[in-house]
């Protein structure tokens, strides 16, 4: 691992409608990690990981990435590099391989070979026959890992990944992040998982954060999901039990 | 027989305004409870088209080009306001990019069916000019602004869709690529229906007037069929070069969803 952070998050806030829903951000997470986001719900989750790859603004503080401030940067550039995999995934009305090759329609360049194809579907563990069919069709755990599979495809150096096992049946999303985790070694793909699945927290990620109320209420390595040392958290860890 | 051209008084106006009252009758026995609006459109439309009949005379009876392209510009702007105001929900800009966008179709289509296909002379002679200017505005705008609001049908519709697109490292315009498709589509369509139909169905309605006008039917066809050529440009025209500016107000500079914009109905 190298000093430099991925992402540094300096004093970020951000408010919608009036209404404060993170402020004062500070965090750092640094290339090959797991850092994973957990609190309750509506604690602001889902909109720090969206701020990280440019889908939505902030009102103040700074966000790097790889040491470039993204409000400067090339933000296609940054969402092809940073993947996210959303809680609800989206498929197109098309077959699943044209749902996975989808960035042709505006890329051109982008291709992909049949091996590769292939392999990412293995990954996934969705099955070749699936190929053919209407993506709307697939089940919710199926159009999850199509998601993943399609982000996949970009190459990412970051995946972000929002509570990416909810839609999915215990063992399958042990299963994916597994293959995250295996991912991150051979890739070095860094991995910012929100989850309120604190288990799971604790088996994969490298590090962790609990955001409660729009602040980071504690940072640090994964023994703070266990033992934490602020109010704040532990009272959120004995409600999650 | 002889072409017969009647001659249209102010109390046959008067007597087609029996047919209305047919109308408001029907109206009030069936409880529909549109009497109001029907008597206000109905004496609406005498005024402005009364109005506009001395206008076009004296607009006739000028013989400049500069006053031709400055009605012209006053029409846009009418239109361009009136287009507005008939947006779902306010979008910035959108009286200029219709002034914009008309202009560049009313020069196009316009210009072309004056040069290339009347072959008038002098080139603004407003007999054709003014009518054929109004009928270019008119049905852009009208085409422009349906396909609009159908684009912010689309954008409520496809947020989510919007967006994993835009994480997966589309540009704007190809995050929306499918909205503007399916918007102008259905803006076109009518357009298209039209030349479908056309002469197997019912005889239209620019046709109707000229053959009634005494004009031969042989003659009217060729200006109908002029004419809906042009209304599927002018459409065509209005809608890209519209949708075009429109879907940029939808993003931020760093090509984010401006999902604030549509959400509410914040009119």
């Amino acid at each position: 691992m190298t000093n430099h952070p991925t992402y540094q998050i300096n004093h970020v806030a951000k408010s919608l409608g009036g209404k404060s829903i993170l402020h004062d951000i500070d965090l750092e997470i640094f290339p090959g990690e797991f850092f994973c986001i957990v609190g309750p719900s509506g604690s602001g989750k889902t909109s720090l990981l969206r701020l990280l790859n440019g889908l939505e603004p902030f009102d103040i503080g700074e966000i790097y990435y790889k040491g470039q401030s993204i409000q400067n940067g090339d933000f296609q550039k940054l969402r092809e590099e940073v993947g996210m995999v959303f809680q609800n995934p989206v498929v197109f009305a098309e077959t699943v391989k044209e749902n996975l090759l989808i960035r042709k329609q505006w890329d051109k360049s982008f291709s992909v070979s049949e091996n590769d194809l292939l392999e990412i579907l293995e990954m996934v563990e969705l099955p070749q026959n699936l190929l053919t069919l209407d993506a709307r069709s697939l089940s919710g755990g199926e159009k999850q890992r199509l998601s993943l599979a399609r982000t996949l495809l970009n190459k990412p150096s970051v995946l972000l990944l929002d509570e990416p096992t909810a839609n999915l049946d215990p063992r399958l999303g042990e299963q994916i992040l597994n293959t995250m985790n295996q991912l991150r070694h051979q890739m070095n793909v860094t991995i910012i998982m929100v989850s309120h699945h604190i288990h799971q927290a604790v088996k994969h990620a490298t590090k962790a954060a609990f955001l409660i109320e729009g602040t980071i209420a504690e940072t640090g390595l994964i023994s703070i999901l266990t033992r934490p040392a602020t109010k704040a958290a532990q009272l959120f860890l004995k409600e999650e039990d | 027989m002889e072409h017969s051209f009647y001659i249209i008084s102010w109390t046959d106006v008067f007597v087609s305004l029996a047919l209305v009252a047919l109308c408001l009758f029907l109206i009030r026995w069936w409880r529909i409870g549109l009497e109001k609006i029907i008597i206000i459109g109905t004496i609406r439309s005498f005024i402005q088209l009364s109005v506009m009949g001395y206008v076009l005379t004296f607009f006739f009876g000028l013989e400049h080009w500069i006053y031709m392209v400055c009605l012209i510009m006053l029409m846009i702007l009418i239109a361009s306001f009136e287009a507005n105001r008939r947006l779902d929900i306010p979008i910035k800009g959108y009286f200029m990019m219709n002034v914009y966008s008309m202009s560049i179709t009313v020069f196009i289509v316009l210009g072309t069916t004056l040069q290339f296909i009347l072959d008038v002379e002098p080139w603004f002679y407003p007999y054709a000019m003014i009518p054929i200017a109004g009928m270019i505005i008119g049905n852009g705008l009208n085409s422009a602004t349906l396909t609009t609001n159908r684009f912010i049908g689309e954008l409520k519709h496809r947020e989510d869709e919007i967006e994993t697109l835009l994480a997966l490292g589309a540009s704007p315009r190809a995050a929306v690529d499918t909205s503007i498709r399916e918007a102008i589509r259905a803006a076109l369509i009518p357009n298209i229906n039209g030349l479908m139909l056309v002469g197997l169905v019912q005889i239209p309605g620019v046709m109707t007037g000229q053959i009634i006008a005494g004009i031969d039917p042989l003659i009217a066809i060729r200006y109908q069929i002029m004419i809906m050529y042009m209304w599927l440009t002018t459409a065509t025209l209005a809608n890209v070069l519209t949708q075009a500016m429109v879907y940029r107000q939808f993003f931020t500079s760093n090509m984010q969803l401006r999902k604030e914009l549509f959400r509410v109905n914040n009119r």
